[in-house]
């Protein structure tokens, strides 16, 4: 068993589309289907072959391309990709999305292939300690109806009990489910109408919902999740330094991969690290970056720069008392 | 560059290429010292290329820097996968993939001879017959054919049930759109789904480190030897010298669990180490190749002691530097009550079992026995603001924490408060 194997490759992706269609095609409209699947630099490898017969799996009739194939492609799952899923099978979460008899059917038909991993192999050691009832009947039932909406673009009547202790009632769209494995829990990115045809993005713990009811109506137009959650950061990122010693900086890129960031050199040892954030990420990054001590210094924004102050002021009030 | 190839054939060379691009983002031409500007040109014009939609640029005075921009908030997929997807291959390789699978198709069974017949009569192409036996015993390899036994003539067939069931069972592409962003060998889970023409559109992350992707291969050959119960010799690059300048060293070692850090992604090899009768753990990314070795016989025992050490583990780390077997910290925190309860909370949730005390109004102690307090000292340095005091029989994990507060005071020119 490969896991990098040619049969999974980008080429053979879009060669599988290209040969699947039914009706010939054009050589722009080959070009354009690399330009939107392959790299950057793909069609410059895969035209020739076409155009030279080096790949004959098209027949050709002047200009058009017609496959040779007798149907659709459908690749047999490989021994590997058959192993992942016997995996898959075992784990926590999987009872979110399959039910009982299903998970029996997909057992049965791979009865004879053994997991790629066992749950037991893998350990979390820094894992929170009260993730999300993934066993809970309601839970589960709550977690299918978003998944439903989500796909459907449907709206949904939550009701829900906020980490404050209110209870809160309102119509949302369910934009993705996000999960954290840190927490083991998942979180709803949820878009709620905010007047004047706008619409915001609000935040909601999946285990903290108290039910939901699909509503008939859907979203009228596409909003775009990605410009919502960036029109929420900050104007100003968080602007780090690092010294490069005891392998700081390494520590520190891995560390803040998840963010969008830029770091760029600024003396022989030194490099300057910019990061973007909101408001509902602030704390954690707060965190973040007090536990790296001394290894990182906060040269802005002014605001984060004054809670890490405020924090160090406080301590050391303690300390000195 | 007239050299130039889109695809390669090997995948560990490239891996360094890429982690370092991720994980630095800033080198240019000339960091890249140990390596001709042609090798440079090329592995840069390459990773351009397969990650194009995520490469910025940026221009300063020594040449330009390319950096990944990647927000895991933002994105439905690890763009790192697309470096699985460029393994090269030969003419003959692609045409006879997609030829023998529609031959095949419909519950055929043939030999490669009368495969090779079909070819020629069906798509008027002509293969030489031990090709098109080689592609097929490697496909029956892999598990894409079948490969059986008519008499004594060998035969090859297909089953596409599985494929067909999966690609009608939208509940199971759900859920390989969620475990491709957040479970282990998520390149499997994209490519299954990439087969299935069933993109993302659902899950995102929060906390995902992209990069740890391409470990995947050193982790496949650590799973392999773990259920096969067998002591592996390992290849380790040192990281403590720079990421492209460490020197290589071996360790044998029996390999028993893969820790995981939910902050860094970070993943280690815990192994049982028979030289030095310890368990040890090695950074993934600091493996260069795992070699398998002898068939372990104190598997399950070692498996079990492991089970009963790791109640004292808080990290990665089975002893310290003071060469305690154990080590206790205590930390006296103030937790105004009843406002910062939830400070209770998360000593609770991240405090792996170690105690909560309430010994006067607002005040809480904390305590926890562990092999190595230095793993700690990340943890408690998220309560400053909060602690009262902070005790270890671990001396120097003491001084180093109130060392660097020291440091920090210095930094920010944090003073006194005179009222």
């Amino acid at each position: 068993m490969e896991l990098f194997s040619e049969i999974y490759s980008c080429y053979y992706q879009v060669l599988r589309h290209l040969l699947s269609g039914r009706n010939a095609v054009t050589i722009q409209d080959i070009r354009n289907r690399i330009c939107d699947e392959g790299f950057e630099e793909s069609l410059l490898s895969i035209i020739p072959k076409l155009e030279s017969g080096a790949w004959d799996l098209f027949r050709r009739d002047g200009e058009l391309y017609l496959s040779k194939l007798a149907g659709p492609v459908t690749v047999p799952l490989s021994d590997l990709q058959k192993s992942y899923l016997k995996a898959l099978l075992s784990d926590s979460r999987i009872g979110l999305f399959l039910e009982k008899e299903q998970l029996e059917t997909l057992n049965d038909m791979l009865s004879g292939t053994a997991p790629l991993w066992k749950p037991e192999q893998f350990f979390y050691y820094d894992q929170f300690s009260d993730p999300d009832p993934y066993q809970d009947e309601t839970y589960r039932r709550n977690f299918r109806l978003l998944l439903h909406a989500q796909k459907k673009n449907q709206y949904v009547d939550i009701d829900y009990n906020s980490p404050g202790g209110s209870r809160v009632h309102h119509y949302y769209v369910p934009a993705r489910l996000e999960y954290s494995i840190k927490n083991d829990k998942f979180r709803l990115l949820a878009l709620k109408q905010a007047g004047h045809g706008k619409m915001k993005l609000e935040i909601l713990n999946v285990a903290r919902i108290q039910s939901i009811r699909p509503a008939e109506k859907k979203l009228s137009a596409p909003v775009d999740l990605n410009s919502v959650i960036r029109a929420s950061y900050y104007k100003e990122p968080l602007k780090l330094h690092i010294i490069n010693r005891r392998n700081a900086l390494e520590r520190a890129m891995l560390h803040f991969a998840n963010y969008e960031k830029n770091t760029t050199k600024i003396g022989e040892n030194t490099y300057e690290c910019f990061i973007y954030y909101n408001q509902s990420m602030e704390t954690e990054l707060l965190i973040e970056v007090m536990s790296f001590g001394p290894m990182l210094t906060v040269i802005g924004n002014d605001k984060f720069l004054n809670s890490l102050k405020t924090r160090l002021q406080r301590q050391m009030s303690l300390e000195r008392v | 560059m007239s050299d130039f190839h889109e695809l390669i054939g090997s995948f560990p060379k490239t891996r360094e290429y890429v982690r370092d691009f991720f994980v630095y983002g800033f080198k240019t031409r000339n960091d890249f010292k140990d390596k001709s500007p042609r090798t440079y040109d090329n592995e840069r014009r390459r990773l351009e290329s397969w990650l194009s939609p995520y490469i910025r640029k940026d221009y300063v005075s020594n040449g330009s820097n390319i950096s990944l921009a990647i927000d895991s908030n933002l994105l439905d997929t690890n763009p790192l996968f697309r470096v699985w997807k460029t393994k090269s291959f030969t003419d003959n390789d692609i045409v006879l993939h997609f030829l023998i699978l529609d031959l095949l198709r419909n519950g055929r069974t043939m030999t490669a001879e009368e495969i090779t017949d079909g070819l020629l009569t069906e798509y008027e192409i002509l293969f030489d017959i031990q090709t098109v036996r080689r592609k097929c015993n490697s496909y029956a390899k892999e598990g894409l054919l079948h490969k059986g036994k008519s008499g004594k003539t060998v035969i090859f067939s297909l089953d596409n049930s599985l494929a067909v069931q999966l690609k009608s069972n939208e509940s199971m592409l759900d859920a390989l759109a969620f475990y491709q962003m957040a479970g282990h060998f998520g390149i499997i889970g994209n490519e299954l789904a990439e087969q299935m023409d069933y993109p993302n559109r659902t899950f995102r992350v929060k906390h995902s480190f992209f990069v740890h992707t391409l470990e995947d291969e050193i982790l496949f050959d650590l799973l392999n030897a773990m259920n096969a119960e067998i002591e592996v010799q390992l290849e380790i690059k040192s990281s403590r010298n720079g990421s492209r300048s460490g020197t290589i060293h071996t360790a044998n070692c029996i390999p028993l669990q893969i820790f995981i850090s939910t902050r860094s992604g970070r993943r280690f090899l815990c192994g049982y180490v028979s030289r030095s009768k310890r368990f040890t753990c090695f950074r993934l990314d600091s493996i260069k190749r795992v070699c398998p070795m002898e068939k372990s016989e104190i598997y399950e025992e070692l498996a079990e002691q492991l089970n009963r050490n790791r109640q004292k583990l808080w990290g990665v780390s089975f002893q310290n530097d003071e060469g305690h077997h154990l080590d206790t910290l205590t930390m006296t925190l103030q937790i105004m009550e009843p406002d910062e309860n939830y400070i209770l909370e998360r000593l609770k949730r991240e405090g792996k079992g170690g105690t909560v005390t309430r010994t006067a109004p607002d005040t809480y102690v904390y305590e926890i026995e562990v092999f190595d307090c230095n793993e700690l000292l990340p943890w408690v340095r998220t309560f400053i603001g909060r602690i009262l005091s902070l005790q270890c029989s671990a001396k120097s994990v003491e001084q180093r924490f109130y060392r660097d507060l020291e440091t920090m005071y210095r930094m920010y020119h944090i003073e006194t408060e005179t009222n």
